[in-house]
């Protein structure tokens, strides 16, 4: 039985609250027979769901509509006290639609805000990771002297593994990526190089065949292959005779050992394909203890805690440093939980999104108290009556949670129906880099969340009015409609107005700083012109480039063609873009300040280029010259650097002519600096460090990159350009895919994903918080002119002017703006910190955005205040006082 | 014999008298769709089941649990004399003042 042909357990657990025992378990057992037997199979486990919980939401109102007269209704007990309350209350909010719109749509626009984050929020912050026991999985780290955290190479992971005792297994994992030829297109397809430890570390295996043996992880193994169910499904049709066979991968035979399951998720690398043995050994020279191109990741031994696995990391990797010492000048070994690391990057942002949807609901839910209390002060005479009927103050208290209840349920039901919606909205806005989008759901815990909200915004803000209705004598209000205003009450709406207007400021701040960091984000000048410029990434490999002349020449003839294309202006290649998440860092070791300890020199993007890379970028040439045809194999080995990095290795001295080695600081042949660029930004626009490095492709210290990229500058609308260049490439050679397509105004746009989006959804909160608590200004003068009208219409007639009614009135709600907005500006400077890593070019106290939004809200409160003055002022004291 | 019944208690003592002895909260719920096309939630075919009961117009029987009711048991209805005659009454009373009109009210 699988768990789809079962109904929604959330819901059947609610049908068990809802439905009475004598028919309870006919009931049920009726639906979940109709549910197996003819919903799911005529409309699919989807739509079942949906019908089912039609049914559950439809079970209370049908046994509302039915009050039955049967012995256990009779008498004083609770069950019968509660359904004539729900009665009651049904009754009395059908009588006020207009009241109840009202309330349910300010309630539903919290909760749903709220539900639609928080179901956004809990599978990457909160729920664990898709793995037996995930919370053992951590990653291992080479952290560096900045905080920053670096790979490990093989020996180092290889040391750490035979040492350490914190482990039950350990992996290294490296980047692959290969053309897949044969049966159709050539594809290009991106996995990982794994040791035969990985899937053990994760507790997962393949669905059909076998994991890695450690033969098969030996360098000059067959080579084999696992499959990841996508991949299986796609190309092989789900044919689980491919198991055992061969697939050609750049041009080499692959025999498929095992497909894994159609769950797995891989989060360290979601894109990943297809997995092979790494095939290192120590005496690999690219497995050496300062290649970084490894990633680490183990499982903790039950019972052993991340902190005493750091601790016995760090003595091993103290004794490698006593013992390879240029190796090792970073800090130490670091583990962090694999959650937290996947999510270290975007936690800050959803956090703080999460915090702003709660300050949402906090305003929604400070408005509907203030629409309540305005409510049970005209229901006085309501009260009064029942209380004269006998009804004690507990019962009257408890019919208002009734109704408070009720509007709080309808709230959250609609609350969940929008959340629906601002789910796909999310998932549709959220960031590339975004971890583990594919679990983002209104699953059960973000309807138990909302669930739960709705109760407690239920109860809470539903017993503030029913306390204050309640706590006169209800007698009292017998007499005529109450004048004068419940002290406590109208302090209570006033304070709520002051919290409204505070927290609207909050939120108001937060999207202010956001929307200025964004601003001087796109203020940035990136170093090089992204307009009409297109580019395309190109790979190459596989049997027929056997060495690095065919592949440059491969390369090189595609470039002729392209720029020969009618529509091109200029072209140039690259083996790194800006802005594209490439990161390519050498080391550089200047020839005239040797460091002793060379791992310590400071690293720089090395960008493999053709000539004329620098002319199509725009990249400003500001000493020296660029790279030219003429900077070929065979040449003086020549290379450009940037400003900073100039500024930075050769400070006060001229760099043209000094010479440098890239990489390796013992091998390889000096360079010559023949010029000095402007700096690009090369991570995101927000990030400092730019050092740069340029030299001609051809003259590359370890061979030719094995993908490139075509920058394509051109008039007019470049993505026209595209059938041709990839025409171009097809005609040089068929088998070489083109993977990446971009403009680079794309790629800028793209790497502020993340900022942009925490940007909308605070403009968004901050605007719906500003609607909200102008409504809640508004509502509270408009209450408040209505209880006073005899005491304005007696100061009219004693002479007051329309001008001192105005100022009356609109200096009452400007008295509780001003103490709102001093609370919140107060509030926003204690917790502008939370934000703080989000902003970019201003302070988290910028004072013209705080002054700024401040104005706004100032404006707005205005707007508020002044029809209910109007209103005011346009009292008659004469029907006023004849009323009396 | 003073039970007035409900419209919804006349369709459903209606569909038990249709499914003889078989009638169970599917079943009802099925035999009201196929001949007025209404769609009643579960809990309204129960709650007016339960209230018949309680006027002592029908009487009921547990099943027996099967997988597929995820383990629970069915109950079952039958019409009891005293449903009959109710529905009788009631039939009679419609007929009574529907009598010599035109019912489709001129309408096409």
């Amino acid at each position: 039985m699988n768990a789809d042909s079962a109904p929604p357990a959330l819901a059947s657990w609610l049908l068990t609250r809802i439905l009475p025992e004598d028919f309870r378990e006919a009931c049920l057992g009726d639906l979940e027979e109709r549910f197996r037997n003819e919903i799911v199979p005529a409309r699919g486990a989807a739509a079942a769901r949906r019908w089912y919980w039609g049914e559950v939401l439809r079970a209370p109102i049908a046994l509302l509509q039915s009050p039955r007269p049967s012995p256990r209704f009779a008498g004083d007990s609770s069950v019968s006290l509660l359904a004539a309350d729900l009665h009651f209350a049904t009754r009395t909010l059908r009588r006020r639609p207009a009241f109840t719109t009202l309330v349910v749509l300010i309630l539903g626009l919290g909760i749903g805000a709220t539900t639609a984050i928080f179901s956004a929020v809990y599978p990457i912050l909160f729920a664990s990771l898709p793995y037996p026991d995930a919370s053992r999985i951590t990653m291992i780290w080479e952290s560096t002297k900045d905080g920053g955290r670096d790979n490990v190479g093989f020996t180092t992971w290889r040391e750490l593994t035979d040492l350490s005792r914190s482990f039950e297994a350990t992996a290294a994992v490296g980047g692959f990526s290969g053309t897949m030829t044969g049966r159709s297109e050539p594809e290009q397809l991106v996995g990982q190089k794994v040791t035969e430890s990985f899937f053990r570390v994760l507790g997962v295996s393949p669905a059909i065949g076998r994991g890695f043996s450690h033969e098969e992880d030996r360098p000059g193994a067959a080579r084999v292959v696992i499959l990841s169910d996508a991949l299986w499904r796609r190309r092989f049709g789900g044919d689980s005779s491919i198991v055992g066979r061969d697939i050609t991968i750049d041009g080499n035979p692959f025999a498929v050992v095992g497909i894994m399951p159609a769950s797995f998720v891989n989060v360290l690398n979601p894109a990943a394909q297809l997995y092979t043995p790494l095939r290192y050994d120590v005496s690999l020279p690219y497995a050496c203890r300062g290649c970084h191109h490894l990633r680490a990741v183990a499982r903790l031994r039950a019972g052993v805690t991340t902190t005493a696995a750091a601790r016995e990391l760090e003595g091993i990797y103290a004794t490698m440093r006593r013992d390879h010492p240029t190796d090792y000048a970073g800090v130490t070994l670091l583990p962090v939980r694999l959650q937290d690391d996947i999510t270290r990057a975007v936690r800050p942002a959803l956090l703080a999104v999460l915090a702003a949807a709660a300050l949402v609901l906090l305003i929604a839910c400070a408005n509907v108290t203030n629409l309540l209390l305005g409510r049970a002060a005209q229901r006085r005479g309501e009260f009064a009556l029942r209380a004269a009927l006998g009804a004690s103050r507990g019962r009257v208290m408890r019919q208002l949670l009734t109704e408070s209840l009720l509007l709080s349920g309808l709230g959250g039901a609609l609350g969940v129906a929008l959340a629906v919606f601002g789910v796909r909205g999310l998932v549709a806005l959220s960031p590339a880099m975004m971890p583990r989008v594919d679990a983002i759901a209104l699953n059960s815990s973000a309807l138990g969340f909302a669930l739960a909200i709705s109760l407690a915004v239920g109860v809470i803000f539903g017993l503030v009015p029913a306390w204050h209705a309640t706590r006169r004598n209800l007698h009292q209000g017998t007499g005529a409609g109450s004048r004068r205003t419940a002290g406590g009450a109208s302090f209570t709406r006033g304070a709520l107005v002051i919290s409204e207007v505070a927290l609207a400021l909050l939120l108001l701040v937060g999207s202010g700083l956001l929307l200025r960091s964004m601003r001087e984000v796109l203020n940035v000048d990136p170093g090089f012109d992204a307009e009409q410029l297109l580019t395309v990434q190109i790979q190459s490999g596989g049997q027929r480039m056997p060495d690095d002349a065919t592949t440059w020449r491969f390369f090189e003839q595609v470039l002729t063609r392209v720029r020969a294309l009618p529509g091109v202006t200029s072209a140039a290649l690259t083996s790194q873009l800006p802005l594209s998440n490439d990161f390519d860092g050498y080391g550089i070791h200047s020839e005239k300040h040797p460091n002793p300890n060379p791992s310590e020199d400071p690293s720089a993007f090395r960008y493999g280029v053709s000539a004329g890379y620098l002319e199509t970028m725009r990249i400003p040439l500001l000493r020296g010259r660029t790279l030219t045809p003429q900077d070929v194999a065979g040449q003086p080995e020549v290379v450009v650097i940037n400003q900073s990095f100039a500024k930075r290795v050769f400070p006060g001295e001229d760099a043209i002519g000094q010479r440098v080695r890239v990489g390796d600081p013992a091998k390889g042949p000096w360079r010559t600096i023949v010029g000095i660029v402007g700096d690009v930004k090369q991570v995101s626009l927000a990030a400092e460090r730019s050092d740069a490095l340029y030299q001609p492709e051809v003259q590359s210290p370890y061979g030719a990159d094995g993908a490139m990229t075509l920058v394509v500058r051109g008039g007019g609308d470049v993505n026209a350009l595209l059938p041709a260049i990839r025409q171009a490439v097809a005609e040089v050679d068929r088998d070489q895919p083109v993977i990446r397509v971009a403009t680079m105004a794309a790629l800028l746009h793209a790497s502020e994903a993340q900022r942009r989006f925490a940007l909308v959804l605070f403009e968004g909160f901050a605007l719906v918080a500003l609607i909200l608590a102008a409504a809640g200004i508004y509502g509270v003068l408009s209450g408040m002119v209505t209880e006073r009208i005899r005491e304005i219409g007696v100061r009219s007639a004693l002479g007051a002017s329309r001008r001192d009614i105005l100022s009356l009135i609109v200096g009452a709600g400007m008295r509780l703006t001003g103490i709102g907005l001093t609370v919140g500006l107060v509030a926003s400077v204690l917790l502008s910190r939370t934000i703080a890593s989000m902003l970019f070019g201003i302070t988290a106290t910028d004072l013209p955005t705080y002054l700024g939004v401040a104005l706004v809200l100032f404006a707005v409160a205005i707007a508020a205040c002044w029809l209910p003055a109007r209103r005011a002022a346009r009292i008659d004291p004469v029907t006023t006082l004849r009323a009396d | 014999m003073g039970a007035h019944l409900g419209e919804f208690e006349q369709l459903v003592l209606l569909a038990l008298i249709h499914l003889g002895d078989e009638g169970y909260g599917i079943s009802v719920r099925d035999e009201i769709h196929r001949r007025t096309g209404r769609d009643p939630a579960f809990a309204t075919v129960y709650t007016t089941l339960t209230r018949l009961a309680d006027k002592g117009l029908i009487t009921s029987r547990m099943g027996e649990p099967t997988a597929e009711r995820g383990g629970r048991r069915k109950k079952y209805y039958a019409i009891l004399p005293a449903g009959r005659r109710a529905i009788q009454a009631s039939l009679h009373a419609l007929r009574g003042m529907s009598h010599g009109l035109d019912t489709s009210w001129g309408m096409p």
